[in-house]
């Protein structure tokens, strides 16, 4: 192997690939000279990139009538819902709107948010990018 | 298609990013030699199934391209999966590979005449000698071919190829020790005669 051979004789690193029982080793030549020979020849494309790209997994695609679908059926299911057990649904919306709508919402709480969701996102964000590098 | 400045490490990111598959293509299309070449030896010269398997690295390259952490170069990586996807390969159907091997061997020894003869330096001889570098090659055990065509034929420094066939450096010095000491037995008679 080229990149292994020492010009000096007698004096090969432990780890050369160079046979260490001889200076010359006649299978060393033998081996470096097929594989110079084959490395210089370039094997032509022929067409193999094609076939590769071809082979490739076909990209998962959703079809664009998905989303719309699934909230409408969302939707169909809860009306559904609200239409049999109408006083349950009434409950819940009643429960929902006291725990959360009903809340008196200040300036400082507001902004206490803001900053919280800001610090987390950052916090996300440069933690993805350290993994990624 | 990408300019030939635009580093492996860039089109490796537009692939991954973007879903990129032209420049994967790209990377196909730099790579393919030295794969194709690399599985040829290691099949011992089935070409065919050289390039089934060389295609099956590519598409297995495709997959796990979000796996390649750049510890290595791509093409090392990429002799990895190839070794990876022999190896398996060749388990799977030894009996069927070493028939087609015999087979195509014993055709082209049919047309040479000259396999082990002393006609060094002329296209027959260099011929004859690769000839029976092959036949030679085959005879060692999978670790030691796989071991002797990555220090040898990729030209990878042992640490390289310990990566490649996923073992420890010892493990490939003796392997390409044993593998040559295997082939200056069946070479011999190609061994310079002491004067």
């Amino acid at each position: 192997m080229n990149r292994n051979m020492n010009p000096i004789p007698g004096t090969e690193p432990i780890a050369s690939n160079s046979a260490p029982t001889s200076p010359r080793d006649w299978l060393d030549d033998i081996l470096n000279s097929e594989a110079r020979d084959e490395r210089s020849s370039y094997i032509a494309d022929a067409g193999f990139t094609a076939r590769v790209m071809h082979a490739l997994p076909v990209p998962l695609t959703l079809p664009a009538w998905r989303k719309p679908a699934i909230v409408a059926l969302w939707g169909v299911a809860l009306a559904g819902i609200s239409l049999a057990l109408p006083s349950a649904a009434l409950d819940v919306v009643r429960e929902g709107y006291r725990l959360i709508g009903a809340q008196p919402v200040s300036l400082s709480g507001m902004v206490g948010a803001l900053l919280l969701a800001g610090t987390l996102s950052w916090t996300a964000a440069a933690y993805a990018l350290r993994e990624s590098e | 298609m990408s300019s030939p400045e635009v580093s492996d490490a860039q089109l490796i990111a537009r692939a991954l990013v973007g879903d990129d598959r032209h420049a994967f293509a790209e990377l196909v299309r730099r790579h393919q030699s030295s794969v194709r070449a690399c599985l040829r030896k290691l099949t011992a010269g089935n070409h065919a199934l050289a390039d089934d398997l060389s295609q099956e690295t590519f598409v297995l390259a495709w997959r796990n391209l979000k796996s390649f952490r750049q510890e290595a170069r791509f093409s090392t990586w990429l002799y990895r999966i190839a070794t990876n996807c022999w190896l398996a390969d060749a388990r799977k159907r030894k009996e069927e590979l070493l028939g087609d091997r015999d087979e195509a061997l014993g055709e082209a020894e049919a047309d040479d005449t000259m396999v082990g003869g002393s006609a060094h330096g002329d296209h027959a001889g260099s011929s004859a000698l690769k000839l029976d570098l092959e036949r030679a090659m085959a005879v060692l055990t999978e670790g030691e071919r796989a071991a002797i065509v990555q220090c040898y034929h990729n030209d990878l420094t042992h640490e390289e190829a310990a990566y490649v066939l996923d073992c420890p450096v010892g493990t490939v010095k003796t392997h390409v020790l044993r593998g040559k000491q295997k082939l200056k037995l069946a070479l011999a008679a190609w061994a310079p005669t002491e004067t």
